[in-house]
């Protein structure tokens, strides 16, 4: 009897508005002392005096999923259905932010899109912090925007799923809504005004660190390196820049530079096989293998010459991956492929 | 790699495979994808034991082809 819905109250989504909190987690909350006790016989004005007690916001928690006091009252907002305007009244409040919450919650799950929305955004304001409990039993620190940026964005909260909701872009696309505009706009746009007026002075940096940035970048050689420090001073030591080759050609030291790969004697072998090839590869590997017998010796050098030159053989066969999602066995495979999906390691055969 | 088979008496049996050095809330992701409900509202137990989300199923000698008691919270 005291846990039945009031008679009067409507139907929500199509079912008895209790419905919306899954059996189990209702059942656990009807066998809760906080339920049997306090919610007992509540009514729209002492439910406000409930909630103002509230200190924690949260689920369930435990081995055996005890509800929290917020998590019955919303099932008792659910059970007597409060009007309207009592609901709006708890967003509005602004010296109880557990009320907020509250009617908030509460008018996510039972209220339409555009009412969710309308008086849901301007919560994102209210920066306060709030307790939230885990379902291992510890608190943890959010704060009420971050709150109601999870009952917006989400479809799952305190143990309750959400109903769903309408894309904002939909709304604002069929006129219910308008766009978006948020406190911080005024904010933004002085800030913007100042970066423009100080950009126009950084341009020139903000050009090079673009370079600097690109990864697909050739390797360079060290003594256009030396030759060109002055222009660059924080460089990585294995990249290259389109900008110096040319900048090299113009000045015709770009031929300089051909004939002084020419020279090098460990590379004339490879130099007619390289010829048809992708430039871009040429001089990358051309660049591992400069880099590479500067610091080390020469016999490494001589083997990655040979593991180089059998790599176009091999070109064809297949490298398997790591995540094991390409395994012979589509079971397996597929099985990888949803433990990568959820973060995990492939299986061990 | 092992292979537990989870049933819930009441028509939901499901074979997992998974790493014996996965931990239990691996295996209840695993099941949830397989069978739909939310990983959180799984509890997966042996008569009266609970298995805990943060052991891995090596430590509670769960080994190939074991049985499962699949409860739902």
């Amino acid at each position: 009897m005291a846990n039945r819905t009031d008679p009067l109250a409507k139907n929500i989504r199509g079912t008895n508005p209790q419905n919306l909190v899954e059996k189990i987690v209702r059942t656990k909350i009807y066998q809760h002392t906080f339920w049997k006790e306090q919610c007992f016989g509540l009514t729209a004005e002492t439910l406000v005096d409930k909630a103002m007690e509230l200190d924690h916001l949260g689920g369930t928690f435990g081995g055996n999923r005890k509800p929290t006091p917020f998590l019955c009252l919303i099932l008792k907002m659910l059970q007597i259905q409060p009007e309207k305007e009592i609901v709006v009244e708890f967003i509005k409040n602004d010296d109880y932010k557990y009320v907020r919450i509250l009617g908030a919650f509460y008018l996510r799950l039972t209220g339409t899109d555009v009412d969710v929305y309308r008086y849901l955004e301007p919560l994102y304001n209210d920066y306060r912090k709030v307790r939230q409990k885990l379902s291992d039993g510890r608190f943890s620190l959010t704060h009420v925007d971050e709150v109601i940026e999870e009952l917006l964005n989400k479809d799952y909260s305190c143990d309750i799923a959400m109903p769903r909701l309408k894309k904002r872009w939909t709304l604002e696309q069929n006129g219910l809504l308008e766009p978006r505009k948020s406190v911080l706009e005024d904010d933004f746009e002085e800030e913007e005004e100042k970066e423009e007026n100080e950009g126009i002075a950084d341009k020139s940096e903000d050009e090079k660190d673009h370079h600097r940035k690109s990864p697909e970048r050739e390797r360079e050689r060290d003594s256009d390196r030396r030759r060109d420090s002055h222009r660059h001073r924080d460089r990585d030591y294995d990249r290259d820049y389109d900008m110096d080759r040319d900048y090299d050609r113009e000045r015709g030291r770009g031929r300089e530079r051909d004939r002084e790969r020419d020279r090098d004697h460990y590379r004339e072998r490879d130099r007619d096989r390289e010829r048809g090839r992708d430039r871009e590869r040429d001089r990358r590997d051309r660049a591992r293998r400069r880099s590479r017998s500067r610091s080390r010796d020469r016999k490494r050098n001589e083997t990655d010459d040979v593991r180089d030159r059998d790599e176009p053989k091999k070109k064809k066969e297949k490298k398997m991956r790591e995540d094991g999602t390409d395994h012979p066995d589509p079971e397996i495979a597929e099985q990888n492929r949803l433990r990568a999906s959820l973060g995990m390691k492939p299986l061990k055969m | 790699m092992i292979e537990v088979v989870l049933n819930d008496r009441l028509g939901k049996k499901v074979k997992v495979k998974c790493n014996e050095d996965d931990t239990v809330g691996d295996l209840k992701k695993l099941v949830a994808a397989q069978t739909g409900t939310r990983a959180e509202k799984i509890r997966i137990q042996k008569w009266y034991n609970i298995y805990k989300n943060h052991i891995t199923l090596k430590d509670y000698e769960i080994h190939d082809g074991m049985g499962l008691e699949l409860y739902y919270n």
